[in-house]
């Protein structure tokens, strides 16, 4: 009898399960890796030292389009002071990000994530989303959706953050 | 009490499989992209529904029934 309660008590459980909570400011950002166009790897474990601002977008998402430019811009401005952008695309077809990628071409580095294992991982809540992470891999804050004109508060962010001491 | 707990293990097996859990994993915003896909379109073939909702609207002389607004009064 227990053994039959139990087993509707697991499945009542399974039932009213939360979905994962998007990753908070605070958390330390989950060490990932993911092919590049030119079929390298990027990892975050390379980039432990430097500030980097994750931006997941998709080819879909038209507010991600429109913030591309912007965030190259800030990518351009800041690339030679242990500052970098990854654009962390999430559509199924690559194919649909590379077409993107030749209307609105950007400089920063752009890794695959089809199965959106690096999406599942942030517990992205829209898109886009980005998240800058410190030299010590911990997330700083957290960005979500886009209007123009809204990451020149982000540029003061990674100013500060530079600024602090390499681990 | 047997039966109560039989009826309920029973009941909670062909709601899960019958696949009306709740626990049916939501679209998760990195994965929209799938509701954006013609297949799941309610209408399949744009063109086509906009011929019949014209064919509609010529044989009722009215605006309106195949939307939320117009009350096909033929007050257009």
């Amino acid at each position: 009898m227990k053994r039959r309660w139990l087993l509707v008590a697991t499945w009542v459980a399974a039932l009213t399960a939360t979905p994962a909570t998007a990753m908070k400011v605070g958390e330390t950002a989950p060490m990932l890796s993911a092919p590049r166009a030119d079929g390298d790897t990027l990892s975050l474990e390379s980039l432990k030292g430097q500030v980097v601002y994750i931006d997941f977008w998709a080819s879909w998402c038209a507010p991600c389009r429109a913030a591309m430019p912007e965030l190259d811009s800030l990518y351009d401005q800041m690339r030679g002071q242990d500052f970098t952008v990854i654009g962390v695309n999430v559509d199924r077809q690559r194919e649909a990000a590379l077409r993107m990628l030749e209307q609105v071409p950007v400089d920063f580095p752009i890794v695959f994530d089809p199965q959106g294992k690096w999406a599942a991982q942030f517990a992205v809540p829209m898109m886009p989303s980005g998240y800058l992470i410190d030299r010590q891999g911990t997330v700083r804050y957290r960005h979500s959706g886009y209007r123009p004109g809204e990451l020149s508060a982000l540029s003061n962010k990674i100013k500060a953050l530079l600024q602090e001491k390499a681990p | 009490m047997k039966g109560i707990v039989q009826t309920t293990v029973a009941v909670a097996a062909a709601i899960t499989l019958s696949g009306c859990a709740l626990s049916m994993q939501p679209v998760e915003p990195w994965q929209m992209d799938n509701l954006a896909r013609a297949e799941m379109a309610l209408q399949i073939d744009p063109q086509l529904a906009a011929y019949r909702s014209h064919v509609g609207f010529s044989k009722e002389a009215a605006t309106g029934g195949a939307s939320v607004s117009g009350g096909g009064c033929g007050c257009n």
